[in-house]
């Protein structure tokens, strides 16, 4: 709070004050009152005139200062009463009254909607969980009645799993929420897994997959980076079908005793460069989603969110028409050995 | 034959699952009262339970401790809820598996058949006719008899996993669960590398005495004689 600015703020009242006193001292000459009378009176008016602004003035700026200065260094403002003591004057009372009541009429709504989110959020995560009975369903009948059903009924079951599954990791990266946790897991089994979902497509597609370097154990949750690793390695798939010598590369290795990164190298069609720094936006398809096969751009996005709530990078290189290269890595945080 | 039991509570699927194992050599029954599902379990003596965690009355879970207290019945708990503390939870309580729907068919036949070899299988040596397979070493051996000295080939790691796949299931067998098994096994190979490891394998087999152990079936797939 400044001086100078109060007093302008004031202004109206300190001239009509200065304007009475003024009046005062010509009344006062015009009744032909005593010199020293008329100096005492002009002390007394001023000395008492400019120390009621002071101390108005003074107290208030306690008040509003602590404000400024709070609001400045908090990262969630809207916490700002808790760190201040209730005023001593009245309006500081009133302002205080006002700050409280809209914070909790505030807090209120923000209530009503985390409240309707987490509803939702259930809701799709039960509905997830149905689905997935008649998924089963079909793919054992599939699997029961191959003369009725051929190899694509298969492939189109695997489709809508691998939808339904980005809408459950979706729900899940979007939510503070932390239902992962995070142990030690084979890097091997995970990749097999993965591998393993997609061998049907692998075969058909008459792609080259090797292998190598995955014997090693990492910190994650299995569940989370199977999820993303089939993201990716479906990636990987739509973009090299029809290739002639299609391939694709999972590597590992170690840097250092604290840092594995995964690699997963395919001779597809590459990432335009323009296009390589948003492939992880929201909805991003770039050319190869507008030109080519059909892409939703969820599925980088949300693999890049979760790998961010895990703590493991995600970084992707490529040239078009030659290659795109992703690497996963991740890292052994010493805190976690001392936790066991 | 061995005897599986399936708890689950959409028809649909237990149908399914009835169906599938029953092709593939099992006796399979499916479970019809939940109300007291442990002692139907126990009841029944299965070598094997297909357990699903949504089931009425209870939940798979609790039904596991409970069975835990009494029986070591070999159980693969089936589930959609895909997270990874249900896992820890399930194999806490004495799983012996876990898997999430959907399910390919063919993996959840391959966890099967490993479970049910684990618990009865003694030694890690196998016999088919006079033959002795090891498959950590990778050899076939044919001990000698008198005038015969002992003779023996040796697999590789591919060559073995499809010999020990149809030595473990002696029907007929898809190329596509051959296919599955040696995915399986970490070993990504292509169509054509099956083929080639199969008539390696035929090959081998011939030196050792056992020509057309391995019959084609046409459109149906192998099956070891």
């Amino acid at each position: 709070m400044k001086l100078r600015k109060y007093l302008l703020d004031k202004g109206l009242s300190v001239l009509l004050y200065i304007f009475m006193c003024f009046i005062l001292l010509l009344l006062m000459f015009a009744f032909k009152a005593e010199t020293s009378m008329v100096m005492a009176v002009t002390v007394i008016l001023s000395g008492g005139g400019i120390s009621l602004l002071l101390i108005n003035f003074f107290r208030k700026k306690r008040f509003y200062d602590e404000i400024t200065n709070n609001l400045e260094q908090l990262d969630k403002k809207y916490l700002i009463l808790e760190t201040i003591n209730m005023p001593e004057f009245y309006e500081g009372e009133l302002m205080y009254q006002f700050l409280y009541e809209i914070n909790k009429s505030m807090l209120e709504r923000i209530g009503e909607y985390e409240f309707s989110i987490n509803d939702f959020k259930d809701y799709v995560e039960m509905w997830i969980h149905e689905i997935k009975i008649p998924l089963s369903s079909l793919s054992l009948m599939a699997h029961n009645h191959r003369d009725i059903f051929d190899k694509r009924v298969n492939q189109q079951i695997k489709r809508l799993d691998n939808y339904v599954e980005q809408v459950l990791y979706y729900v899940r990266s979007e939510n503070a929420e932390k239902d992962y946790l995070i142990t030690e897991n084979s890097l091997n089994d995970i990749v097999s897994n993965v591998v393993m979902r997609n061998k049907d497509d692998l075969l058909e597609k008459n792609i080259e997959l090797t292998v190598s370097g995955v014997d090693k154990l990492i910190l994650t949750d299995s569940k989370w980076l199977e999820f993303i690793l089939n993201q990716i390695l479906n990636n990987s798939i739509k973009y090299t079908d029809g290739k002639a010598h299609a391939c694709i590369r999972v590597q590992a290795r170690a840097e250092g005793t604290e840092k594995t990164i995964l690699t997963i190298f395919d001779n597809g069609i590459g990432i335009p460069e323009d296009d390589l720094k948003r492939v992880f936006e929201k909805s991003f398809t770039g050319k190869n989603g507008r030109t080519g096969v059909k892409s939703t751009g969820m599925g980088l996005y949300i693999a890049k969110k979760l790998c961010d709530k895990l703590g493991h990078g995600l970084m992707i290189e490529s040239e078009e028409q030659e290659y795109t290269k992703v690497s996963l890595v991740f890292l052994r945080n010493p805190y976690f050995d001392v936790l066991k | 034959m061995k005897k599986i039991l399936i708890v689950e509570d959409d028809y649909s699927i237990s149908r399914e699952l009835k169906e599938l194992l029953d092709n593939s050599g099992y006796e399979a029954v499916i479970l019809e009262n939940f109300q007291d599902a442990k002692n139907e379990i126990v009841s029944q003596m299965p070598d094997l339970i297909l357990l699903d965690i949504n089931i009425p009355y209870t939940n798979g879970e609790n039904l596991l401790r409970e069975l835990r207290k009494e029986s070591d019945i070999p159980v693969i708990m089936v589930t959609s809820r895909n997270n990874e503390t249900d896992e820890v939870l399930s194999m806490s309580y004495g799983a012996d598996d876990y898997i999430t729907k959907p399910y390919n068919p063919t993996i959840l036949l391959l966890r099967i058949g490993a479970i049910l070899r684990r618990t009865e299988q003694a030694g890690d040596t196998l016999r088919y006719h006079e033959l002795l397979v090891c498959p950590q070493k990778g050899l076939i051996l044919r001990e000698g008899t008198g005038s015969e000295p002992e003779t023996e080939v040796v697999l590789t790691k591919n060559e073995m996993i499809i010999f020990v796949y149809l030595l473990n299931n002696r029907r007929i067998v898809t190329r596509d669960e051959l296919m599955t098994d040696l995915w399986n096994n970490k070993e990504y190979i292509n169509d054509n590398a099956l083929t080639v490891n199969i008539s390696r394998l035929r090959t081998k087999l011939k030196e050792i005495g056992y020509e057309n152990a391995i019959a084609t079936r046409k459109g149906q797939g192998y099956i070891l004689l």
